[in-house]
């Protein structure tokens, strides 16, 4: 072509068909093998110039119209493609036939491609110029392409039930194939085994928006139904985002649980040793020495040693701020069995307790105490201590279960996705039902 | 989107924990009373707790 000259249109090729008559469009130029009339449903061979018949199929189950119009040329990864053919596969699994459609694309200048629809789902597929590794003694087994290993999901027979159009290859309806995924979302190697002949493709997973974006066709996709084989889940990336906040947020949990222990005061302001004869009757409270709380407003963890045994005790106790008259009202009841039965020696309860009193400002305090227990138990001693600014570990707890519960549910949610992907495959999660 | 709201839930959670750990907060039943009289020092008993009349236990196996 000499420079400057305007190029050359691609003019279609028409041509009539032999068994009706109809005008036939051949848009691959010489890269049709064979081509559907679309009033009789003859299958003619392209590369015979009188385009003899190879099979004259009844379209049974009712005509299937595509979802994108033979013809329609579209943008697929920068390329320009035309939709030159459709066909509709089924598979039986369990008596239940499953079907899907792939459309055949063209571009004169870089071949053939395909787009595979099912239930909304599509995928954009392309045939692979090299073979995938398999990987011996791998249960389920799995292959490997470009370094990306992929897991199989399902094998089945699968045979042509319509076609449109254009193929690059000898197509019939009846024709069948032996056709085996094997999944790594969002991409899907499949293997079509004719007799010795073994085709390799590759798909990808497309939004059915994404191929009405490409195409420009009018209204919107089908909503996809149920999860497909490659669909990538949603949250996989999102959990595995969460789980690394997660795992930021347990350091960050660590590095505070050292940071108030050591800046915790843990400062002992007071302990006493005490009795109390439960045999004895009249006023049992009595108050204790004034102790000074210093620091900023934090706990005061007040701590009860007792010598119980087979007995409890129940302690009301009133920390009052002697400047303020503020005070901080509380019972503890302490008490400790153990024995021996039938099952062994057992125990319950224990002769200490602990409470921590929160958010207590500094200041002069002392405790009120009114011991209660059975009369006829006689003696109790029983030592009390009170600490200043203790942690308490048992809020690390929380927040720890309090970022642990979304992490897990969006786990959860997202193995429930998976669930339902595996459920289709020849690998469901759980066997459902047995031999009967 | 989600990993943002998770983040700013975690803040808020460490946050929290970081006000629980520093005011001392606890999970213990604790009743405040205001302006109790100075004379409960010199007469313990006049004071009448809120816990004086709490169920005991008295069991054991």
């Amino acid at each position: 072509m000499s420079a400057g000259a305007p190029p050359v249109k691609p003019q279609v090729k028409a041509l009539n068909c032999p068994g009706c008559g109809a005008a036939l469009t051949v848009r691959s130029f010489n890269n049709a093998v064979t081509i559907v009339c679309d009033s009789c449903h003859s299958i003619l061979d392209a590369k015979d110039p009188n385009l003899q018949i190879l099979q004259r199929f009844k379209v049974a189950t009712g005509e299937d119209k595509p979802l994108i119009p033979i013809g329609t040329r579209g943008k697929i990864r920068g390329t320009d493609y035309e939709v030159i053919g459709f066909e509709r596969r089924t598979i039986l699994v369990d008596g239940i036939p499953y079907s899907w459609h792939e459309y055949v694309l063209f571009n004169p200048y870089k071949g053939f491609r395909y787009l595979t629809e099912y239930n909304g789902h599509w995928n954009d597929v392309s045939i692979l110029k090299a073979l995938p590794e398999v990987l011996p003694y791998a249960s389920p087994p799995k292959v490997k392409y470009l370094g990306e290993t992929y897991k199989h999901f399902q094998t089945a027979r699968a045979e042509t039930a319509f076609v449109l159009g254009e193929f690059p290859w000898q197509v019939r309806v009846g024709e069948s194939a032996e056709v085996t995924d094997y999944v790594s979302p969002p991409r899907v190697l499949s293997s079509e085994q004719t007799g010795n002949e073994v085709t390799w493709s590759m798909g990808e997973y497309l939004s059915g928006k994404d191929v009405w974006r490409a195409f420009r066709l009018p209204a919107s996709a089908p909503d996809p139904v149920g999860v497909y084989e490659n669909q990538p889940s949603p949250l996989s990336a999102e959990t595995r985002n969460i789980w690394v906040a997660f795992g930021a947020f347990l350091v960050v949990l660590v590095a505070m649980m050292i940071g108030f222990d050591v800046a915790a005061r843990n400062e002992q302001v007071f302990t006493g040793y005490y009795k109390y004869n439960s045999n004895q009757r009249g006023e049992a409270s009595f108050v204790t020495d004034v102790f000074e709380v210093k620091g900023h407003t934090s706990n005061l963890e007040l701590t009860t040693s007792t010598d119980l045994n087979n007995r409890w005790i129940y302690l009301n106790y009133a920390l009052i701020n002697q400047d303020t008259g503020q005070a901080f009202d509380f019972g503890r009841e302490v008490s400790y069995y153990h024995g021996y039965d039938s099952d062994g020696s057992w125990s319950e309860g224990s002769a200490n307790d602990r409470v921590s009193v929160p958010k207590v400002p500094p200041g002069r305090y002392y405790l009120r105490v009114e011991p209660e227990g059975d009369p006829g138990y006689g003696m109790t001693y029983y030592t009390i201590t009170v600490k200043r600014d203790v942690p308490q570990y048992s809020f690390y707890g929380i927040a720890l279960g309090a970022l642990l519960l979304p992490a897990i549910l969006l786990t959860w949610r997202s193995l429930s996705f998976e669930h339902l992907r595996w459920a289709e495959s020849d690998h469901p999660p759980i066997k459902l039902g047995g031999d009967e | 989107m989600i990993r943002t709201l998770y983040v700013i839930y975690g803040a808020a959670v460490m946050l929290g924990l970081g006000i629980a750990q520093y005011q001392g907060w606890s999970l213990a039943t604790i009743n405040e009373v205001k302006n109790v009289p100075r004379s409960v020092r010199d007469n313990p008993g006049s004071y009448r707790s809120v816990y004086s009349s709490y169920h005991h236990y008295t069991g054991g196996k």
